[in-house]
């Protein structure tokens, strides 16, 4: 009844067959059979960002950017506001799975050569996003104000202070003064809450858009793709959206668990006069962290510089026509020694500057 | 050598003037002695241009040692000891010298109302204590320098140096044991091992150049100097007349003196029943103090392991923190207040105490037991997740069967 007052409504004003052609064609669009659950991790993804988004606004409710309040009134919202334990945890992990699962989106379209011919400025668009979601969380780790917090941005912005030449105007671009303050936890806010999810959220508009124009990459050959045919693939609803429903499901039990059985500690106030003993980085900064320690300060900058650089060039250098990872074995192994050197970088330096040894 | 050759570069590299006297030029006293100068020329007097002459007469002027020591020069040689205090007391009693350094002058005429001095002025007993035997002599140093014999660290010691001698204390019929007790005690302890200066030592109760041993009625008053509550509540006990009538040492008679230990409740088991006889309603008294500190003590050692289990436990607990605070506070001030042997005064304060206790108590449990429903919630989330994803698993395959049935159109 409602429905089809509605439809009523809608067909008075709107030319509504014109518009239901195309809808129906996105809806029903299929993808190719090779489409599997590692194809999950996109809307994962985009599941965490609107997680993040909506957690994010609950946070603001509460939270006060400013040096005196910042800790207080998160203390306040793991304490006093209702539920504000569960949507504060949510958030924090949701950041952290955040990174892993979009890292694993990029090494998903990676291994299956999804970046070649004609989706280069799509993988383009993913490594912007896996870049801004590293700034969300350098930016949000900041906003709690407290003694790790305060001391890893310490250290971060005075790495960025490093670079020749802009590097002291980065610096106090990022703090807004000679050291971390207010003026930086204020910039870190506007950055973390109005810059970075709008950038994001268009990002990941154009990033769709492009998935939808030219469909999902099959394992052929460039210029040997066949689009499948009606009736041919897997329909994008309702069969591969009931898939992601149900990784939708387990992402949300997974963030609720972590929540509960691994919260995230506060931890103490920052003290800008009270250094803490080892302060590293959040641990998706660790293999970077570990490779600055090998070389002279720039020349370690230089080289981690350089890895945003290659992912961005990566499909315009690897113009084989091949997708198939069996059929790719050059690209493969580079694949799998950056993946195997960020896990080993990653332990170095989080066994690093502690007690902690590797077992043997 | 080497660090000499370190004091001296430290000297030219500061640029400041270093802690020793330059050797008088033309002092014929140094140019003999020039041992003795060795000894005092880091000490307080000869910084301030106080030489051997001030004290053993003479004339430094004279190049020869008989000139300058001849008659009409005032070459005293070695003074004894009353000549010595008074020598001391020349310059230290005199207003007019002291006033520029800031020392009180009244040392002379405190000696003199010592036992030390009445003993040396009145019966002249030079075995007694003078201004060296404590400050030393050729190297006296100021007091608040931690060589000096009565830096407060040293005091126990210096006077241990007569008073631990068994022998001469014997003739005075004063024990020798003071220092060794002292040592074991609460005072000992904190003055020795945690080097906390503002302790009593043995000058803080018997005074230093006034030294007497306090009398009974003297003894509040001596221990009352840093324990002023407990002197205020012990002057509203039942103890405060029989101890105005001279019965009753205050403090002594349960504390102790020399040896005097860190207090505990248990006291009331031992010191009441000294006076008191057991069973007595005055040592039923003590047996009642004795259970409501006790209880105290337990409920507030279980209160702070639950807050700090709760804490490991990542409970917040700033607020019960706090309130642990106050409860401490009321169990701390039951310590002054049971010198007031009042079960009234003292009761009314463990009920404060207590209330806090158990708001403690409850804070905690039933934020322990909300982390406890969050995680049996998980129980239901999880049945609902699984049923969800089985719902939509078997959906999806159902969906696939009819796809694949279909097969490709066109």
């Amino acid at each position: 009844m409602v429905k089809d007052t509605l439809r009523r409504w809608l067909a008075e004003r709107f030319d509504l067959e014109q518009i239901k052609g195309p809808l129906q064609a996105q809806i029903e669009k299929p993808l190719p059979k090779n489409v599997s659950w590692f194809h999950t991790f996109g809307s994962m993804s985009l599941f965490l960002f609107v997680s993040q988004v909506l957690t994010g606004i609950l946070l603001l409710v509460y939270y006060r950017p400013t040096p005196g309040e910042a800790f207080e009134s998160v203390k306040f919202i793991m304490t006093k506001a209702t539920m504000g334990w569960l949507y504060r945890q949510i958030h924090a992990w949701g950041a952290n799975l955040m990174v892993i699962i979009v890292f694993l989106h990029m090494l998903r379209t990676f291994v299956t050569g999804s970046y070649k011919k004609p989706r280069e400025l799509t993988w383009v668009f993913g490594v912007m996003l896996f870049i801004l979601t590293l700034v969300f969380g350098f930016t949000g780790y900041l906003l709690p104000w407290n003694q790790l917090a305060y001391w890893a941005t310490t250290v971060g912005t005075e790495v960025a202070g490093a670079i020749p030449g802009a590097g002291e105007w980065i610096k106090t671009l990022l703090r807004g003064g000679e050291s971390v303050s207010g003026e930086t936890l204020s910039r870190f806010f506007v950055v973390h809450v109005i810059v970075l999810p709008w950038a994001v959220f268009f990002i990941v508009l154009f990033h769709l858009v492009l998935v939808r124009f030219q469909g999902i990459a099959t394992l052929e050959p460039v210029g040997q793709e066949k689009k499948p045919k009606p009736g041919e693939g897997i329909p994008f609803f309702p069969h591969h959206v009931t898939k992601e429903g149900m990784v939708f499901y387990l992402l949300l039990g997974l963030l609720v668990t972590l929540a509960i059985l691994a919260p995230f500690e506060l931890g103490e106030k920052a003290d800008p006069l009270q250094t803490p003993f080892a302060i590293k980085p959040e641990w998706y900064f660790l293999p970077m962290y570990q490779v600055i320690k090998y070389f002279p300060k720039l020349v370690g900058i230089f080289i981690v510089s350089l890895a945003p650089l290659f992912l961005f060039i990566w499909p315009f250098i690897d113009r084989s026509k091949e997708r198939h990872p069996l059929k790719r074995p050059v690209a493969m192994t580079i694949g799998i020694l950056v993946v195997l050197s960020l896990l080993v970088l990653g332990m170095m330096g989080y066994l690093s500057e502690s007690k902690k040894t590797c077992p043997v | 050598m080497i660090s000499r050759i370190f004091l001296v570069s430290l000297a030219l590299f500061s640029g400041s003037s270093f802690a020793w006297a330059e050797a008088p030029q033309g002092n014929s006293c140094v140019t003999c002695h020039l041992d003795l100068w060795e000894e005092m020329k880091t000490s307080v007097h000869s910084q301030q241009g106080i030489y051997c002459n001030s004290c053993h007469g003479g004339d430094p002027a004279q190049t020869t040692k008989e000139l300058a020591k001849a008659p009409g020069t005032g070459y005293v040689g070695i003074p004894d000891k009353k000549q010595l205090v008074e020598t001391c007391g020349a310059c230290h009693a005199n207003v007019e010298v002291m006033n520029f350094y800031g020392v009180r002058t009244d040392q002379l005429a405190r000696y003199k109302t010592s036992h030390h001095g009445k003993k040396l002025f009145g019966e002249g007993d030079t075995r007694v204590a003078g201004c060296s035997d404590c400050h030393g002599y050729h190297d006296v140093v100021a007091v608040s320098d931690p060589a000096s014999p009565v830096y407060p660290l040293n005091v126990p010691k210096t006077c241990d140096h007569c008073h631990g001698n068994e022998k001469l204390m014997s003739r005075y019929h004063l024990p020798s044991d003071a220092f060794k007790l002292y040592q074991t005690s609460v005072h000992g302890k904190a003055l020795f091992e945690k080097k906390d200066l503002s302790v009593a030592h043995c000058a803080s109760c018997h005074g230093s150049h006034g030294a007497v041993p306090p009398g009974v009625k003297e003894i509040g008053a001596t221990c009352g100097k840093c324990h002023v509550n407990e002197k205020k509540y012990f002057l509203e006990s039942v103890h405060a007349q029989p101890m105005q009538q001279g019965k009753f040492s205050e403090c002594v008679s349960c504390h102790g003196n020399h040896g005097v230990q860190h207090a505990d409740k248990r006291l009331y088991r031992e010191a009441c029943v000294k006076c008191h006889e057991a069973g007595s309603t005055a040592a039923k008294k003590g047996g009642e103090i004795f259970e409501v500190l006790k209880k105290s003590d337990e409920e507030l050692r279980s209160a702070e392991k639950l807050v700090r289990r709760a804490s490991i436990e990542g409970i917040f607990v700033e607020e019960e923190m706090g309130a642990l605070e106050e409860a401490k506070t009321n169990v701390i001030s039951m310590a002054p207040l049971q010198h007031s042997l009042s079960i009234e005064k003292i009761s009314e304060l463990y009920q404060k105490f207590e209330g806090v206790a158990r708001d403690i108590q409850t804070r905690v449990l039933r934020k322990r037991q909300a982390l406890r429903w969050r995680k049996i919630s998980l129980v239901p989330l999880w049945i609902f997740v699984g049923i969800m994803i089985v719902a939509l698993g078997v959906q999806y395959r159902r969906l696939k069967k009819d796809h694949e049935g279909k097969g490709p159109r066109g």
